[in-house]
């Protein structure tokens, strides 16, 4: 996994685990590999992937069974909240952007529009 | 957290020149530390007055509270640079020698290191290449089950396949109470690997700081943190 160099690598840690929940490489109820081959998969120190879990446990999403390991938790209303809260962080960052260019809310969704049918028009191409 | 290391006051001359001057510093344990610098900073002195090679210098050093060179020295692995063993000998005999100088040395250990890193024991020193150099000096020493580990420049001059083997050993055999330190002068190479980074310059410590941090509150990276204290801020790139 390539990291970037400038954000916490606890952080992209999270992320990623987030990204393969919502992928579904990750599924409810999953057991997570151990720390130390996470560690090793990635790369990174044990220290940092252990705050990482520490935080995804803290969020509910991770829960730990003494002496089993690491699960993805079972409850799915959390995961659907997870999925909404990740697509929604997006949509903030590209709104406070569009924000500061002064574009209004119509005219995003129309940007929006055109660009998502460009898009298409690009892959069917 | 408990100090694996502590360092204060550390004042080192060599011929009346001076190496290192007021130096102080504390690692905890349990982490991986880089010791970052340019060449010439000071890095490998440092690394051998923890070590207990190099004597005579002012101030305090110790290991696990151990003050004397005789108990520090049984607390820390050193990364020798085998130049005081024979080139001819093969690396089994090495190996063999090393058993019966160190109580804490590890057969089992050094064997799995050895297979995960390819190392062909029947080899001669002499006809090692840099990087089969670097992985057999790793190998012995994370071998030893010590509470510190000092690695100098474990990845100069090495190819990127022979790096990724040795960081991947290390992540694996590393014992969660055990600390590493590690000296580089390319950062890059390790910034992943890093709980925090110490820097090294003008004789003494300038900056320590957890590397998630650096990340986080100056949204640098390590190397850009290293290298702006070490051109004073200056953007001369």
């Amino acid at each position: 996994m390539k990291f970037n160099d400038k954000v916490p690598i606890y952080y992209q840690i999270k992320q990623y685990v987030y990204q393969e929940i919502i992928l579904g490489h990750l599924k409810a109820g999953q057991k997570l590999p151990a720390i130390r081959q996470l560690a090793v998969t990635l790369t990174v120190n044990v220290n940092t992937i252990q705050r990482a879990l520490s935080e995804l446990t803290t969020e509910g999403i991770i829960i730990t069974q003494r002496g089993k390991g690491n699960f993805v938790t079972n409850d799915t209303q959390l995961l659907q909240a997870l999925k909404k809260r990740i697509v929604t962080e997006q949509f903030s960052e590209l709104y406070d952007k569009m924000l500061a260019l002064k574009i209004t809310p119509a005219e995003m969704v129309q940007y929006l529009k055109n660009y998502i049918d460009q898009r298409k028009e690009v892959q069917h191409d | 957290m408990t100090e694996v290391l502590q360092i204060k006051n550390l004042t080192y001359k060599l011929n009346l020149v001076s190496i290192l001057d007021d130096l102080t510093c504390t690692i905890p344990a349990g982490s991986i530390v880089g010791l970052l610098g340019a060449n010439g900073a000071g890095k490998t002195t440092l690394m051998r007055l923890i070590s207990g090679v190099a004597k005579g210098f002012h101030g305090e050093i110790s290991v696990n509270q151990q003050t004397s060179v005789v108990n520090r020295k049984q607390q820390i692995s050193f990364s020798h640079q085998l130049d005081g063993s024979d080139k001819r000998a093969r690396l089994a005999q090495i190996v063999h020698d090393y058993t019966l100088l160190y109580p804490d040395f590890s057969a089992t250990q050094f064997q799995q290191l050895a297979d995960f890193l390819e190392l062909d024991l029947h080899q001669r020193l002499s006809k090692l290449s840099k990087g089969n150099r670097n992985k057999f000096i790793v190998a012995l020493t994370l071998a030893r089950q010590v509470p510190l580990y000092l690695l100098d420049e474990p990845f100069d001059g090495i190819d990127v396949m022979s790096r990724k083997k040795i960081i991947a050993s290390i992540l694996k055999w590393k014992s969660e109470t055990a600390t590493i330190l590690i000296s580089d002068h390319h950062v890059n190479d390790i910034a992943n690997l890093l709980d925090s980074v110490v820097i090294v310059k003008d004789k003494h410590v300038v900056a320590q700081e957890q590397a998630d941090t650096i990340r986080e509150k100056y949204g640098e990276s390590i190397e850009d943190y290293y290298e702006n204290l070490y051109t004073g801020g200056e953007n001369d790139d």
